[in-house]
């Protein structure tokens, strides 16, 4: 099995394109060759399959995901693959007389020959997943067959709709495999088929159901998915003959046949599957008859009849099942003869407009009775095979009657499709073969080549055949095709002529006199047909529903995506806020903790209001930008005196030493400010005010319940061992240059990075800075007033001398390297500040990059020293020393290192500071020589 | 403390690649316009060495570094692998692009290796310290990339949106970690999940960590609704840097998600699963709808991305192993699909012509047949059709929702993947059945055309043979 779809489906396209390069007709016969090779390869599992057994073939493919090639070989894949490769060898010859020379016939063979292994793959398919592969392929390779002639709109249009409509099928029929997978335990048709049971007492039977009905429905174009099919027809007619009457479109009933026994049975199906084909029963046959397209009406019709399959399976007895088994043969094989026979009609005579196209029985007799035949077929005329599957259908539509209310409206609404499709046969014979005189045809009809007849003439010798002669001719296989569809038990069924007067030989009759007197009153209806068609038809709604799908799809964009960066945060803390909100409230978690609270002291009241005003104080005048600047170096010096409150003085003088110098920095920058923010108010203050106040108390909750737990707290480990391991009593200063000494060594080293980025950044950049201040005032001309540069020199030498001090004795008491690098740094930097650069730059280096690789260098020393005395990098060691005078006094590797940090500092803090004080005097400097100059 | 080389080695690729790395840095210093190709090959040498040893050092068994901090297991190297390999192919596919854009420079390299590095880290991250480094590395890069082209107002604008955002995400994803840390006690993974066992479930502190940390991995997926960056950051940057974050970051994201979730907090899957299917809901619903609105085709790809996102949660959301290399599967194959969806925007670029709209694809067919066919399959495996790779991915993922009881969801998944089959589609449309609006050749290299095809036959070639990735994929997670 695997070797015939191989070789359709990958050996055969790229073998008939190549061959085309050597003459175009030679695709044809490549074509044919390897449809021959295909029915010669499955040859003897064919036998085995009409012998009645049910052939496995399974090969290794995707062990792992329990995905094997498995395929299967039944009575039911039997008919199927005589069908597909039956109609397809006909289709083949029929194809090569129906192209021009300019259509490309390798291309066309190749598609051909594609859609026919992919059509084999799914008929022969075990494995469920696979199945749908073939089944995606097959939709795939029909849109490439439908859109062969590219050049036409109609025919992208229609390969488009029918790609979207099938595929998108498709996909929700992978969903309702998983979920039948997972019912059954197993994607192997064997193990589905045979827990029919479990599989409808499952609590998700319904959606599974209804979403393979989806892929079924599109497939087979049920109402209300039925509108891609009409306009597929603008496929080339041998596509139309091989895809839409034999093989695609039966590809979903196909599937309603092989899931019968596992899925029937269930009110859910007899209304959906009932229902759906019901609806689609009527409405193809009706629409049909107002086609003025020849291949219109018979793709209405085929709506219809696919219409009446579906309704047969969902009726849901074993009986119903074979005559839907019978329907399939007879009108895969009447319906291709009569695209054929369309197709040699338009070939012929240039048009398919029945308006158009009439009498035709002078020019082409031969082709006529070929027609006429096939069409009494399609009306159920008796002796032909339409008539004997259209009776068995009328009886169980009667038969399903006795068992509903109102039961009587089954047979009446089929007897009614029956009406309708005999006047649309009716219509095919007598408005094409008679009617007058062909109207403005631009070419005289004549016979087609000989061999171009020759498929639909065998074509229509088995519809005879099998209406005359049904037990000898199909009985076997479609006691072989239903054995397999039922999986169970047969039931008992003859196929005559002649079954007596059963109420289904008077629905016959009723359908055929009903139907001819239908044609003969029509020109009435026709005319509120054209009035009625002048609304929207199903395929204008459904470009109108694409349409609406953009502007909805649209308005979610606008809604969905904010667009500026205020707004995108905005989302991000609303979403983290509510998922936060949504977990407190679920986990219902104490917000309190059990640990005891320390009491509330004055102390600890006022610097918290002071640090509240002082906050809300600079949100409330940030406009001024001084101001609020102000406020916020008033902000970090209550923090510092919170850390000292916690008994933290080495971190309250790092956060006074650094806020020093940010607010400095914050100076330097503002001056290239506009001195006030612009008044303009947003209109969104009151919500963002809102979110600010949520996220905040959100955030002070959270940071309640978090401290008032207990929690395992580290700094014992460090407080025991800072002494005897250190030699240091400062725990901060022995954990930074000692315990996490290389994190302290990462960050001085980050710290001197950064320093030389922005140095490297402001290097040569001229901005222009204000010459006045917001009210118009020109800037004080005295721009180092005497008193602070007198103060400024004189602090100078304290400011060192207590920086030195700090560092020194970091290691026993609060201080250290940091602090005391950032005390120097403020204290130089002052000096700038209150001299004037040129001054100080006069006095001191200009250069502090040295200060920088200085500090490094002495930090990786200290490190790697260590290395000399077989310790791993960094161990720090100490000595006491008895100083005279001083008295005692430790010296520790450490110390060492501390200054490596301490000088990293001043060199990075003075490059960023003395940089951007640089930049303003660049944009000072006309000003000020302007001045001189006066 | 053990200090020699050997302790090292399952970190070796990483060390080799930063020592590279800074011989490219000190080289590129000297090279000029016309010698800058000697950077671009050390690029592609140093990627091509870290390949071969971590190749080289593939793991059978976990193996643990620097105090447990950093692991090489089979999902760590297989991770490492293909983020190289997407690399390497990014680094092929845009030098042509950046060439005539002015950011043919060492930075654009150098930048590429340090995220690489960063990505690198990351997969094989073992403390949340590890997972802060690696992101660091990788995002501080990504941001500096888009904002490569600094005259571009587009490339500004997003690098700006992406910076603060992403300083955002990281500063939730930060304040996550140490709540989680102090709720556990540890920042090992390997010992997070048994302390966090131990915890009462209504844990605020824990629930907190949690939340937050998974604003911040959901940040850097660009999952639903943390994603606004997404459209703007692929639309605004420049389309070399484009494919690069559209690509190996995603599997260093899903390695983030997998090392804190489900190597860290294996354990309390039932808290986060909750806040992953409703990410994973509106990320395949939101971005499917949307991408069918968007007339930009970078744009489209990145709503398409945050849809491929929603899908590759929901492996990860089921909380069993096949559900995890379903997930690592997924992953690996998108990167597979989006590399060859932006090359394809590459390609057809050209000096002073950005094809990065979807009018530009109009009538691809008439153009070059053999890239409107590259094209149509990219497309299709995008869109999840069978047989090509994307419906392997969607396949195992959606198969992994079921395996757990969460039908609902994975009907939703499918429902959408049929919405998104939609704008795929359309593409195809555009290409096969319009009149192209130039008929301007594409003109391009070699290497990028070739590696381009060999890109989109690999959707095919995997598509048809996808047990041996998939095992590759399942042995991985063991």
């Amino acid at each position: 099995m695997l070797l015939a779809i191989l070789l359709t489906l990958v050996v055969g396209p790229p073998l008939v394109a190549w061959l085309a390069r050597f003459g175009r007709l030679n695709a044809a016969w490549g074509a044919g060759a390897v449809t021959l090779a295909a029915a010669y390869a499955l040859w003897p599992a064919l036998q085995g399959a009409m012998a009645g057994e049910t052939q496995l073939q399974r090969i290794a493919w995707l062990s792992a995901q329990g995905l094997d090639l498995h395929f299967r070989l039944d009575g039911l894949g039997l008919l199927f693959v005589l069908l597909i490769l039956g109609i397809g060898l006909l289709v083949i010859l029929y194809a090569r007389y129906y192209l021009t020379s300019r259509d490309s016939m390798g291309r066309f063979y190749a598609y051909l020959l594609l859609f026919m292994g992919a059509m084999l793959g799914v008929v022969l398919s075990e494995n469920l997943i696979q199945l749908l592969i073939f089944w995606e392929l097959t939709s795939l390779a029909s849109f490439l067959l439908i859109s062969y002639w590219q050049g036409r709109s109609d025919a992208r249009n229609g390969a488009r709709m029918a790609l979207a409509i099938t595929g998108a099928g498709g996909l929700a029929l992978l969903g309702g495999f998983l979920l039948l997978g997972e019912m059954a335990g197993s994607y192997e048709l064997s193990v589905v088929l045979a827990s029919g049971e479990s599989i409808r007492a499952h609590p998700l039977y319904t959606p599974m159901l209804v979403l393979i009905l989806l892929g079924v429905f599109t497939k087979s174009a049920q109402f209300p998915f039925h509108f891609w099919l009409p306009n597929a027809m603008a496929a080339p007619t041998p596509v139309s003959a091989y895809l839409h009457s034999a093989t695609m479109v039966k590809a979903g009933v196909f599937l309603l046949a092989r899931l019968f026994p596992a899925l029937s049975g269930t009110p859910e199906w007899s209304w959906l599957v009932g229902g759906a084909g019901l609806v689609t029963l009527l409405v193809g046959a009706v629409v049909a008859l107002f086609q003025h397209d020849l291949k219109g009406l018979l793709a209405y019709s085929t709506i219809s009849h696919l219409g009446l399959i579906t309704l047969l399976f969902g009726i849901g007895t074993p009986l119903a099942a074979v005559a839907g088994v019978f329907h399939i043969i007879n009108h895969a094989t009447f319906k291709a003869s009569l695209f054929m026979a369309a197709g040699i009609i338009d070939h012929e005579c240039g048009s398919r407009d029945m308006r158009y196209i009439n009498g035709l029985w002078k020019y082409m007799p031969h082709t006529a009775i070929l027609a006429i035949i096939a069409s009494a077929a399609m009306a159920g005329v008796p002796l032909l095979n339409g008539f004997l599957s259209k009776e068995m259908f009328f009886a169980e539509a009667v038969g399903a009657a006795t068992q509903l209310r109102l039961g009587w409206l089954l047979p009446a609404a089929v007897t009614l499709a029956g009406i309708f499709a005999v006047a649309y046969s009716l219509r095919f014979i007598h408005d094409v073969f008679w009617n007058g005189e062909p109207i403005g045809l631009d070419r005289t009809p004549h016979e087609p080549p000989r061999w171009m007849k020759v498929p639909v003439e065998l074509l229509v010798i088995l519809c005879l055949a099998v209406g005359i002669f049904p037990s000898y001719v199909v009985e076997p296989l479609l006691r072989v095709a239903a054995s397999g569809v039922l999986q169970g038990p047969m039931p008992s069924f003859s196929l005559a002529l002649w079954h007596g007067l059963s109420p289904a030989m008077w629905m016959s009759v009723i359908a055929l006199v009903g139907g001819i007197s239908l044609y003969i009153a029509r020109a009435p209806l026709f005319e509120i047909y054209a009035r009625l068609a002048e609304r929207p038809g199903m395929y204008r709604r459904a470009h109108h529903l694409l349409e609406r799908l953009y502007l909805w799809a649209g308005a979610v964009t606008r809604l969905s995506t904010p667009e500026r960066l205020p707004h995108m945060a905005l989302w991000v803390l609303l979403f983290a806020m509510t998922l936060a909100l949504t977990g407190a409230l679920q986990a219902g978690a104490e917000l309190q903790g059990g640990r005891t609270l320390l009491p509330m002291d004055l102390l600890g009241v006022v610097t918290t209001l002071v640090l509240a005003l002082a906050a809300i104080a600079t949100v409330l005048l940030y406009r001024q930008r001084l101001v609020a600047l102000t406020l916020l170096g008033a902000v970090g010096l209550v923090v510092s005196l919170i850390f000292v409150r916690f008994s933290a003085p080495d971190l309250a003088l790092t956060q006074l030493s650094v806020e020093v110098v940010s607010i400095v920095l914050l100076l330097l920058a503002l001056y290239f400010l506009p001195q006030q923010e612009s008044r303009a108010t947003s209109p969104w203050v009151v919500r963002d005010l809102l979110i600010a106040l949520l996220a905040g108390i959100g955030m002070a909750l959270l940071t309640f319940a978090v401290l008032s737990r207990e929690g395992q707290s580290i700094s014992g480990f460090f407080l025991e061992q800072a002494l005897p391991g250190g030699g240091g009593a400062n725990v901060v200063n022995v954990i930074l240059v000692d315990f996490r000494g290389f994190d302290t060594l990462g960050e001085i080293t980050v710290l001197a990075l950064a320093a030389l980025g922005i140095y490297g950044m402001l290097d040569g950049i001229k901005l222009q800075g204000p010459e006045a201040d917001s009210d118009g005032r020109r800037w004080d001309p005295d721009l180092y007033p005497p008193v602070v540069a007198t103060l400024s020199r004189l602090l100078l030498p304290l400011a060192l001398l207590v920086s030195m001090f700090i560092l020194m004795r970091g290691h026993q008491l609060p201080g250290g390297g940091f602090i005391a690098g950032l005390i120097t740094a403020v204290a130089l930097v002052m000096q700038y500040l209150a001299n004037g650069v040129a001054w100080t730059q006069a006095r001191l280096p200009r250069n502090h990059h040295w200060l920088i690789t200085l500090g490094l260098s002495l930090a990786t020393a200290t490190g790697l020293g260590s290395l000399l005395f077989a310790h791993p990098f960094l161990t720090s060691t100490f000595q006491h020393l008895h100083w005279p005078l001083v008295g005692d006094f430790e010296l520790a590797s450490a110390m060492l290192f501390d200054l490596g940090v301490y000088l990293v500092v001043v060199g990075a803090t003075l490059l960023i500071l003395v940089n951007i004080g640089l930049m303003h005097r660049e944009s000072h400097t006309p000003l000020t020589d302007a001045e001189e100059e006066v | 403390m053990d200090l020699t080389l050997t302790s090292f080695a399952p970190a070796m690729p990483e060390m080799f690649l930063l020592g590279m790395l800074s011989l490219v840095l000190v080289v590129d210093l000297f090279l000029t316009e016309r010698t800058r190709h000697i950077t671009y090959i050390l690029s592609l040498l140093s990627l091509a060495g870290t390949f071969w040893l971590v190749l080289d050092g593939y793991p059978r068994l976990p193996e643990l570094a620097f105090h447990g901090s950093y692991i090489n297991d089979p999902m760590a190297a297989l991770l490492k692998l293909f983020m190289l390999l997407a690399v390497m192919v990014v680094l092929v596919y845009s030098k042509e692009y950046i060439k005539q854009r002015d950011m043919y420079k060492g930075e654009f390299y150098l930048l590429v290796l340090f995220a690489t590095l960063g990505m690198l880290v990351l997969a094989s991250a073992h403390t949340l310290l590890t997972v802060y480094m690696g992101l660091e590395l990788l995002s501080l890069s990504m941001y500096a990339m888009v904002a490569l082209r600094r005259d571009n107002v587009d490339a500004s604008e997003a690098a700006m949106k992406y910076f603060v955002l992403g300083a955002m995400a990281s500063a939730m994803l930060l304040y996550g970690m140490s709540l989680v840390y102090g709720a556990t006690g540890t920042l090992d993974f390997a010992l997070m999940g048994e302390a966090a066992a131990k915890l009462p479930t209504n844990d605020v502190t824990m629930l907190f960590g949690i939340i937050f940390m998974l604003v911040g991995v959901a940040f850097k997926l660009g999952a639903v609704p943390f994603h606004m960056w997404v459209p703007d950051v692929y639309h605004g940057a420049p389309t070399a840097v484009t494919l690069f974050i559209s690509s190996a970051p995603k599997l260093a994201a899903f390695a983030m998600l997998m090392r804190i979730f489900v190597d860290g907090l294996g354990e309390l899957h039932q808290q986060w699963q909750g806040i992953l299917i409703v990410m994973a809901l509106l990320s395949f619903g939101l971005g499917n709808l949307v991408a069918i609105a968007q007339t930009n085709l970078k744009r489209m790809l990145a709503y398409s991305g945050i849809s491929h996102i929603g899908f590759l949660l929901l492996g990860v959301l089921s909380g069993t192993s096949e559900g995890y290399a379903a997930s690592l599967y997924y992953a690996i194959t998108y990167v597979v699909m989006s590399l060859g969806g932006f090359g394809m925007i590459l390609l057809l670029s050209r000096a002073g012509f950005e094809a990065d709209k979807l009018d530009d694809l109009k009538g691809l067919n008439d153009r070059s047949p053999w890239f409107a066919l590259m094209m149509m399959m990219l497309m299709f495996s995008m869109a999840g059709v069978p047989p090509f790779l994307g419906f392997w991915a969607k396949l195992a993922v959606i198969q992994a929702a079921v395996g757990v009881g969460l039908v609902w969801l994975a009907i939703a998944a499918v429902v959408f993947s049929v919405v998104g089959a939609f704008y795929y589609l359309r593409i195809i449309k555009l290409m096969y059945f319009d009149k192209p609006e130039s008929d301007a050749p594409i003109e391009s290299s070699a290497d990028l055309r070739i590696l381009l095809s060999a890109n989109s036959l690999a959707v095919v070639g995997l598509g048809l043979f996808p047990s041996s990735l998939l095992a590759i994929c399942s042995a991985s997670i063991g």
